[in-house]
């Protein structure tokens, strides 16, 4: 059996039915991650996965029957595992030991995961590239010369690099779906609240979620069924039981309500994604979709809400590492005020600081009401269009990107057009609603592109099925 | 002095009785190995998330409620930003811009005093400055112990009345089962803000705050100092600034602080890990149905139902452990006048110390000794003693009473009585004849507990000498 | 429309905020950046929301968690990652009160 063309479901499929051992497919893994190390997509291969891996065989053999049973796991490096570093790829946390487990992880390891690795990304999931990384950028998996995307960039790079059937990333303004985008991955956003938080550093709490990125679209739905649901120690998690979502991919997309956003029409026009994106509608169309033009008016908006937002809930987020109770300190710092100074400045790298810089703009005296709360009014303006949209179509159908991975270093000292790779990806996360990218079309190099589905709170199996039957179509 | 009015706000901040803390698990428990309350919430482990406390809510609802606040129906949690070691997020879970109660008053003697609000925060783990070669040491195991700030207005016009007003909120919160203010512990800690303005003015002056004073003495002396401080830069035509004074309690005076914290912008904004907290008009009702009588109600009960002066019923509801052991004491003797005598002289005068009232005896015990004296079988004189041995030794009220109670009785008593009549003819004929016959009644009574060293049956005795006195 | 100026004493007081510290040559290079990005926020503040309101998430207060102490994690598991302890406690260079 070549383990490295198993789908996530057939190889846990095959686990459970012995067909396979946890060990095996481990090891066959751990090797991959060790040969394709020049890809900078890990920071840390666990030393006792396959210590893991044997037990997890004996708890097989003795009917353990977790729907991840043996299956191994590469996680971002901003969630905490026990007794492992998680440094969200920050010299600030380089040696940060998580000292318990995030809720997701928890979840994963009670479906008996094997997790072998954590994954680089931009510090503090700030960035579209993973160019941010104290540890170095990690390649795009399908040519060394691009970015990966980010920041789960790491993440999406194992997948597509097979170092792993599936990774774990976080999305704030599109760091899931934008590197599954670039390396030609499927990435799940989920509802705001589907997902605990708890034990996941945090950068913009009210946007941000974790999700699967896999190689399947059938895959990511059924990662999603092990990660989601509430959590006693997460306020914002979704008290609600988790659909079955394998059971909502049906194969078809008959009388399907396919919104297209009015306010995108002229931007995509002569973008790299362009025929992607209208292929992706024809293809709806021609299978029983029904394509119906949508507006939702602030659409131009949802960026510059999103970097007040996040930035202001950012550096709050942030004071925590402040040098006082956990890793770095300044060994300069001679007073309390310079462990503050000077243990931040050495530690955070530019854009982290710049962020924390922003963010304590829009919040402080004298701006707050001109940038913060407005930009809180503007999200529910938002909000209210996107439920008028939802009201005349099932899903809305965006490209992921403008384009196909750029070059590493080419955004360098343009923070802005950096920020504007996130265009088509921010609005789900200021809404609040699930969004997926699945791979479609191919760019001007011959890089991947990514189709972007987006559906109102907690429709993840109808984009799920739309993304399913657009990657059915997909010409390998 | 005389042509200025004080104007003083306070700010007090009492930590809630609750189990755990406020935002998780950890128990709410004074002291303790320092760090060993913590857990990934409290200390500010990445990743770590708030979950609050539902009785803390339920708590400051319930103080609200005592002063007549308005309880609003939606609370919202805003994070206030700044760096300080005790703050293991570098931000304080608080509340500004929807807090859980708005409004309301505490009446004083002679005014009454508005509040602004009270709301709901986490108090900061603990600092200990030791040696320079040790360091400051940090310990969370306070960090994240529910706390309610209360926010007057500035209605407050002397030390007297802001004394005055802490110790109505102090009772009120004991008496609701709010909070403990255990101030030795730093359960109550106070803020006072104190400006002064020509008289008649009605342009406030600058103000200056003082932080954490932790007894109602130091708020005393801080403000008279304060005021008079102010008064004489004013008379000597300097100017007030607005600043953060720290009080030298030992030294009686009020500094500058250091100018450390470089701005109090303090960027507060709704907590994203929060949600906000809606409170259902039935909710608030449940709770109101929950207080108890609260100081000014059992105060009027206590004049109204049982009779009792207002001298006896302030100082009986002074503090919530007399009043509950008065009220307990009257299950066991129904005679409300009598047992308030006896605490107010026997008790209290055994109470060394006001602050704790260790009462060492029980409810139950007082109300059989009470019991015993109305039913004459011990004198009024060996209850206080037995009292004493109970008190002092902890001995058992039974075993007391079978050594001091009436065993001298029936037939023995009969013929001491008898003894006692008849040789005493001059007594007896002077009974007969005086105007005041009771006197010489209770000098044969005396006479009868003075052989029996008080072992009598007093009620058999006087029986027996009114029979022969005929 | 009004563009928002930065100054150099408003990149300080940022700074002063953010427990952070610049070298001026730090600094010649973050204030166009940080102009720019500016310039991007500001978007908001100069569009038309109409009459827009802030809402909150919330839940009952009967939703929230009931008082009940758990264990918490020991003394050296809350201390394993502190760049400095003594005593049991974190551990800071000696400040005045």
């Amino acid at each position: 059996m070549d383990i490295g063309k198993l789908s996530l479901i057939e190889l846990s499929t095959a686990i459970r039915e012995r067909k396979l051992s946890s060990y095996e497919v481990t090891k066959y893994y751990i090797d991959k991650c060790h040969e394709k190390a020049e890809l900078n997509a890990l920071l840390e291969i666990f030393d006792d996965a396959l210590d893991k891996a044997k037990e997890m065989d004996e708890k097989i053999d003795k009917g353990f029957k977790g729907k991840l049973a043996g299956v191994p796991v590469i996680i971002k490096d901003n969630i905490l595992y026990k007794g492992k570093i998680a440094s969200c790829s920050s010299k600030f946390l380089e040696n940060y030991v998580a000292q318990y487990n995030a809720d997701v992880v928890t979840k994963m390891l009670e479906q008996g995961a094997v997790i072998i690795a954590r994954a680089n990304m931009d510090e503090f999931a700030m960035g579209s590239s993973t160019e941010n990384s104290a540890f170095g950028v990690t390649k795009n998996a399908l040519d060394p010369t691009r970015v990966p995307g980010g920041s789960s960039g790491g993440s999406a790079c194992a997948v597509a690099a097979g170092l792993a059937p599936v990774a774990l990333g976080t999305d704030t303004g599109g760091s899931i779906r934008q590197p599954a985008s670039y390396n030609g991955v499927v990435g799940i956003k989920p509802t705001y609240g589907r997902v605990s938080r708890f034990g996941v550093v945090a950068f913009a709490s009210s946007i941000e979620q974790v999700g699967p990125i896999t190689k399947t679209v059938r895959d990511n739905a059924y990662m999603l069924e092990v990660l989601a649901g509430g959590s006693e120690h997460d306020e914002t998690s979704l008290k609600l039981p988790v659909n079955d979502y394998l059971s909502e991919i049906t194969g078809s997309v008959k009388g399907l309500r396919v919104g297209v956003l009015k306010e995108i029409e002229e931007a995509v026009r002569g973008l790299d994604c362009e025929n992607s994106y209208r292929g992706a509608i024809e293809l709806l169309k021609k299978n029983g979709g029904e394509i119906v033009e949508v507006s939702i008016p602030d659409f131009k908006l949802t960026l510059p809400c999103y970097y007040i937002i996040a930035p202001a809930e950012a550096t709050s987020n942030l004071g925590r590492f402040d040098g006082v109770k956990y890793s770095r300190r300044s060994k300069d710092a001679k007073d309390i005020d310079e462990i503050y100074v000077k243990s931040r400045s050495e530690g955070f790298g530019r854009e982290v600081k710049r962020r924390i810089m922003l963010g304590n703009f829009v919040l402080s005296s004298g701006y707050f009401d001109a940038y913060y709360n407005k930009a809180k009014k503007l999200q529910q303006k938002l909000i209210a269009e996107a439920k008028e949209a939802f009201k005349v179509c099932d899903v809305l159908l965006l490209p992921t990107t403008a384009g196909e991975a750029f070059k590493i270093g080419a955004k360098d000292g343009d923070p802005v057009s950096m920020y504007k790779e996130d265009l088509f990806t921010i609005m789900a996360n200021v809404l609040g609603v699930p969004a997926i990218s699945v791979p479609y079309g191919k760019g001007k190099a011959g890089m991947p592109l990514g189709i972007q589905l987006i559906a109102d709170s907690l429709k993840e199996g109808l984009i799920y099925n739309v993304a399913d039957f657009i990657e059915k179509q997909e010409v390998k | 002095m005389q042509d200025y009015d004080i104007v003083i706000g306070l700010e007090v901040h009492s930590e809630l009785k609750t189990n755990s803390k406020v935002f998780c698990s950890c128990a709410n428990s004074f002291g303790g190995e320092p760090n060993t309350h913590c857990c990934p919430v409290c200390v500010g482990l990445p990743g770590a998330l708030p979950i609050l406390n539902k009785k803390a809510v339920e708590l400051v609802i319930k103080a609200g409620l005592t002063m007549d606040c308005e309880i609003n129906d939606l609370a919202v949690f805003e994070r206030k930003n700044y760096f300080y070691p005790d703050l293991a997020k570098a931000y304080q879970i608080s509340q500004l811009v929807r807090p859980i109660c708005i409004g309301g008053h505490i009446d004083l003697k002679d005014k009454k005093v508005r509040l602004n609000r009270i709301h709901l925060e986490e108090d900061a783990g603990k600092l200990v400055h030791s040696t320079a070669a040790i360091g400051t040491l940090i310990d969370y195991n306070r960090g994240g112990v529910p706390l309610m700030e209360l926010v007057t207005e500035p209605d407050i016009s002397s030390a007297d009345e802001a004394v005055e007003f802490l110790t109505k909120l102090r009772q009120k919160l004991i008496y609701a089962g709010v909070a403990e203010c255990k101030m030795e512990q730093g359960g109550m800690r106070c803020d006072v803000n104190v400006s002064v303005k020509k008289k008649g003015s009605s342009e406030f002056g600058q103000r200056t705050e003082m932080k954490n004073l932790n007894s109602f003495k130091s708020v005393h002396r801080a403000i008279e100092y304060e005021a008079k401080r102010q008064i004489e830069v004013l008379e000597n035509g300097g100017q007030i600034v607005q600043e953060t004074r720290k009080w030298d309690d030992n030294h009686g005076k009020s500094v500058t602080m250091r100018k450390k914290e470089t701005s109090s912008d303090y960027r507060y904004f709704p907590d994203p890990d929060m949600l906000a907290v809606e409170i259902p008009r039935e909710d608030v009702e449940r709770i109101r149905s929950t207080l108890p009588l609260m100081p000014d109600q059992l105060k009027a009960k206590f004049m109204g139902e049982y009779g009792l002066s207002e001298y006896e019923s302030d100082i009986l509801t002074k503090d919530k452990v007399l009043s509950d052991y008065f009220l307990e004491t009257l299950k066991h003797f129904d005679n409300p006048k009598e047992v308030t005598n006896w605490i107010l002289t026997e008790i209290l005068n055994r109470v060394k110390d006001e602050e704790s009232f260790d009462i060492k005896i029980t409810p139950c015990d007082l109300g059989k000794l009470l019991s015993l004296v109305a039913e004459k079988k011990v004198t009024r004189t060996n209850a206080k003693e037995m009292l004493t041995r109970i008190w002092e030794n902890g001995e058992k009220i039974t075993a007391l009473e079978k050594e001091y109670g009436g065993n001298v009785d029936g037939d023995a008593l009969k013929a001491l009585v008898e003894r006692i009549v008849s040789s005493n003819p001059k007594a007896v004929e002077d009974y007969r004849t005086s105007d005041t016959p009771e006197k010489v009644f209770r000098w044969f009574t005396g006479q009868v507990m003075k052989e029996t060293r008080g072992k009598a049956n007093a009620a058999k005795a006087e029986e027996f000498i009114r029979e022969l006195l005929k | 429309m009004t563009k928002t100026k930065i100054t150099i004493e408003e990149v300080k007081r940022l700074a002063g905020l953010s427990a952070l510290e610049f070298s001026d040559e730090e600094l010649a290079a973050f204030i166009p950046e940080f102009e720019q990005i500016v310039e991007l926020v500001d978007e908001v503040k100069n569009c038309d929301i109409g009459d827009a309101q802030l809402a909150y998430t919330s839940h009952k207060l009967s939703d929230c968690r009931e008082d009940q102490a758990k264990p918490s994690l020991p003394q050296e598991e809350i201390l394993l990652n502190s760049p400095k302890t003594k005593k049991g406690s974190f551990c800071v260079p000696k400040m005045l009160d």
